[in-house]
């Protein structure tokens, strides 16, 4: 009372009268009634309006969930310990009270059936390249076009826990110029660890199961180690990096065919991994025991100077391919430079029954800026194989991937390589070459 | 005629100056019966707010003993979203999703003290600065509900946003900047008189997207949250389908860098310290670390799907990841990953909340109506079971860490 002094003194006549005005003011119980009526209608105007504009599901939602319970040697059941109760997990049905839109119920349900269904996935690519010769005798491929059509059909279904079946068939047709121009080295990714083309391979079948709080993931079944070891950022993907094989991965790996193995990879997520593999490579092989890889590897996240991220990688190879064990050791490295730059190197070294063969691989990549589209990419790499035979073969390519669309790719490839064959003359051709690559 | 109406009155007769009081007078009323209650809590900052979706409530838990102190039921099918304490622990306010009204409680009393309606689908909020209003984001009615704290009532309603998800306001309480989560501007608000100054454009959508009407004509993934640097100077946009960060400064609403980051960037969260803003990019299922100095990303690293937030605290950053029932941890110094903390299988995690000393995270977990409590020091962690059905979300009063998703 007061303050209200105080405040009318300060505002004069006017509020003055409005105070009166208001302490004279009385309700008589017909007002009331009436208020509470012109009340109760906007509340209902506003109900109405509220339905009409967003569709509410008003009945309860029910759910099933996971609880735990403690149940005792009667089996009486109870929500909280007791003693002489054990712990048992156990479902059970609850209502909650909560409006859904249509709109929710219908995308919940789709999510429910496509999480329950196999999933299948398509990547299909069209390549053509052209081959001139630069340098050298007189070689077939000179001047000859090629066209390499590519299609996987992949199906992936979660099984269990943590645990999925992967399938992937791919079918090649047409020609990539390797036949032409016989390089140590393919000059097309596509057709890396399938012999058979112009018929349908399937090339990985396998389970997955993560176990150890998803520390460990094993993998068994047909399976293609290099999806699991030699990783490198920005050169390990035909479909969207480098074309030449070269640039995909290490030849050193020796790996020429999928086949039945096991891979195992702990990740603790702390940047460090270690991975253990084995992968028949020969669909000639009669027995387990026959043309077998082992390989290990362990890779850590640095950050070397200030820069940004770096992955370096380290493997170990032995395998009885060529009859007796032979060993081979190499390095993967990608290294972030800026946001837009990375730079990638790879070196390996396999035993042979004499010296032994060598490669190497560097180069970079732009991304993030320096393209005409935003998610654009280009790089440039140089690879370098040398083996023990003697037999050489120097490769640089350079690309530009546009991003058309999330599922619609299109890339642009030029590469030189130059052949050198023990005892033969050097050849040299450039290879220009169109990727057209859908992912759906 | 009631208070409120002479209010009205007042207001239009005599200007601002009277109704001020008489809205006090009318908020006294309001809380007479608060008032005659017991007082349930004394200090605001000793306890965790808990958003129950499902249960319609918020609950309050006790730091120390980590018990439920108590709940305040909103009303069946209100579906709360988000709640905040007001800077000075009086009141805790939430958005009503599916009732379309703006929730008041007494704090000392746990007591619903007023329900206000608004638009549609209310969400995100947030206090001004010197707390006198409450800005209630209404995603679906593409508005904001200004909510005057001292009258509490909706004194006006913003319109021309498009699905606002998250308010922001500058430090002197001038400005709000809003992300518009159906569009690539962030709207300014002019906080004097409610009213919407300015869209800034966080980017041009590409040339190419011509050519990808599935992805740019579909579901749009536009700006989540205007988040402010330490200084109020610089605010940091990130728009999940241009995959970039838009960094505007505030002293003239300029966008002066855009920033790529990975892909679908749902928004940037300030580190404590200023220094890193970091953005969950559930594209690619990555973070970017943006060093705020040099307005750059100086780090990209693997995180894990669906991510909703991140959280700072004893020099790490804890990125939840909301299907995998995993929270990434990463340690700040070295800006490299720190390993992963397991929380549950098959749970759904949320948001969470840390605590004003940096130290515990108090994670929500819907599908078993759970708080997970994360010493951010020794990563071990607690569950806090039946806290309420559906916890969507936690707030700590201050706590640097108050979002929601």
């Amino acid at each position: 009372m007061h303050r209200t002094e105080s405040w009318l003194l300060t505002l004069g006549p006017l509020a003055l009268s409005l105070a009166a005005f208001a302490a004279t003011a009385q309700e008589t119980p017909e007002d009331a009634d009436r208020e509470e009526l012109l009340r109760r209608i906007d509340e209902l105007e506003q109900r109405v309006n509220d339905l009409e504009s967003t569709a509410v599901m008003s009945e309860p939602e029910t759910r099933v969930r996971r609880i735990e319970v403690w149940v005792d040697e009667n089996g009486v059941e109870y929500d909280e310990p007791r003693p002489g109760t054990r712990s048992v997990v156990t479902y059970q049905r609850e209502r909650a009270f909560r409006r859904q839109t249509i709109n929710e119920k219908i995308e919940e349900a789709l999510d429910d059936a496509a999480s329950r269904s196999v999933a299948v996935g398509v990547d299909a690519a069209i390549v053509l390249q052209n081959v001139q010769q630069t340098g050298g005798p007189d070689a077939d491929a000179d001047g000859n076009n090629y066209e390499l059509a590519s299609a996987d059909l992949y199906f992936t279904a979660g099984l269990a826990q943590n645990t999925i079946f992967y399938a992937d068939i791919v079918g090649l047709s047409g020609t990539p110029p390797d036949n032409e121009v016989g390089g140590l080295t393919l000059l097309n990714g596509y057709a890396a660890r399938l012999v058979r083309q112009n018929e349908l391979n399937l090339r990985e079948a396998w389970l997955m199961t993560e176990v150890f709080d998803q520390r460990l993931q094993l993998t068994a079944g047909r399976v293609d180690l290099t999806n699991y070891f030699d990783h490198n950022a920005v050169a390990n993907d035909e479909t969207t990096q480098f074309l030449s094989d070269a640039l995909v991965n290490n030849p050193m790996l020796g790996l020429s065919e999928n086949g039945a193995g096991l891979a195992a990879v702990y990740d603790p997520k702390s940047g460090f991994t270690a991975k253990l593999g084995y992968q028949q490579s020969s669909s000639a092989a009669l027995n387990l025991s026959d043309s077998l890889f082992y390989l290990a590897e362990v890779g850590k996240l640095f950050t070397p100077f200030h820069l940004g991220e770096g992955n370096y990688r380290a493997w170990y190879r032995t395998d009885n391919s060529s009859g007796s064990n032979q060993k081979a050791f190499g390095i993967s490295v990608d290294q972030k430079v800026t946001a837009a730059l990375t730079l990638f190197g790879r070196f390996g070294s396999a035993q042979t029954d004499g010296p032994r063969d060598k490669f190497s691989s560097v180069g970079f990549r732009f991304a993030n800026g320096v393209t005409f589209n935003p998610e654009d990419a280009w790089g440039v790499g140089l690879a370098r194989t040398e083996l023990g035979a003697g037999d050489e073969e120097s490769l640089v390519e350079g690309y530009y991937n546009l991003r058309m669309t999330q599922k619609l790719e299109l890339s642009f490839h030029l590469t030189r390589v130059t052949e050198e064959p023990l005892g033969a003359e050097q050849v040299s051709y450039l290879v220009p070459g169109v990727r057209l690559q859908a992912s759906f | 005629m009631t208070i409120s109406k002479l209010a009205a009155v007042a207001t239009v007769v005599c200007g601002a100056s009277l109704s001020p009081w008489l809205a006090a007078q009318e908020h006294d009323a309001h809380t007479a019966a608060g008032s005659a209650q017991e007082v349930k809590i004394t200090d605001p900052t000793s306890v965790v707010l808990i958003v129950n979706r499902d249960s319609n409530d918020i609950a309050f838990m006790d730091i120390a003993t980590r018990k439920i102190i108590g709940s305040v039921f909103l009303g069946n099918n209100v579906n709360p979203h988000m709640a905040m304490m007001s800077h000075d622990g009086r009141w805790v306010v939430t958005g009503g999703t599916r009732a379309n009204k703006a929730y008041i409680i007494d704090v000392p009393t746990m007591t619903l003290v007023k329900e206000i309606p608004v638009d549609f689908a209310p969400e995100h909020l947030a206090f001004s600065p010197d707390g006198r209003y409450y800005y209630q984001g209404n995603p679906d009615g593409d508005s904001i509900s200004v909510i005057d704290m001292v009258s509490l009532t909706e004194i006006k309603r913003i319109p021309g946003l498009v699905e606002p998800l998250n308010i922001t306001f500058t430090p002197d309480g001038t400005k709000a900047y809003i992300g518009n989560y159906g569009a690539h501007w962030v709207g300014v608000i002019d906080v004097t008189r409610h009213e919407l100054l300015k869209k800034i454009q966080i980017g041009e959508v590409p040339g190419v997207a011509r050519l990808d009407p599935e992805r740019y004509l579909g579901e749009i993934k536009g700006v989540s949250n205007a988040s402010i640097s330490n200084d109020g100077r610089y605010i940091y946009a990130a728009d999940g389908d241009l995959g970039i960060v838009g960094v505007i400064d505030t002293r003239n609403d300029r966008v002066v860098k855009t920033i790529r980051v990975g892909a679908d960037p749902w928004r940037a969260f300030m580190s404590h310290d200023g220094r890193y803003a970091i953005t969950v990019n559930n594209g690619d299922e990555t973070i970017s670390v943006i060093d705020t100095a040099h307005n750059e990303v100086v780090a990209t690293l693997e995180a894990g799907p669906d991510m909703t937030g991140v959280n700072f605290a004893a020099g790490k950053a804890f990125v939840i990841s909301a299907t995998s029932g995993f929270v990434y941890v990463y340690d700040m110094a070295s800006l490299k990953p720190a390993g992963r903390i397991k929380i549950g299988v098959n749970l759904q995690l949320e948001t969470a909340t840390t605590d004003t000393a940096d130290q515990t995270l108090y994670l929500a977990s819907s599908t078993d109506h759970s708080i997970y409590v994360i010493d951010a020091e020794t990563e071990a962690v607690e569950r806090i079971a039946n806290v309420g059905l559906y916890p969507w979300g936690t707030h700590i009063m201050e706590s640097k860490d108050n979002y929601c998703h």
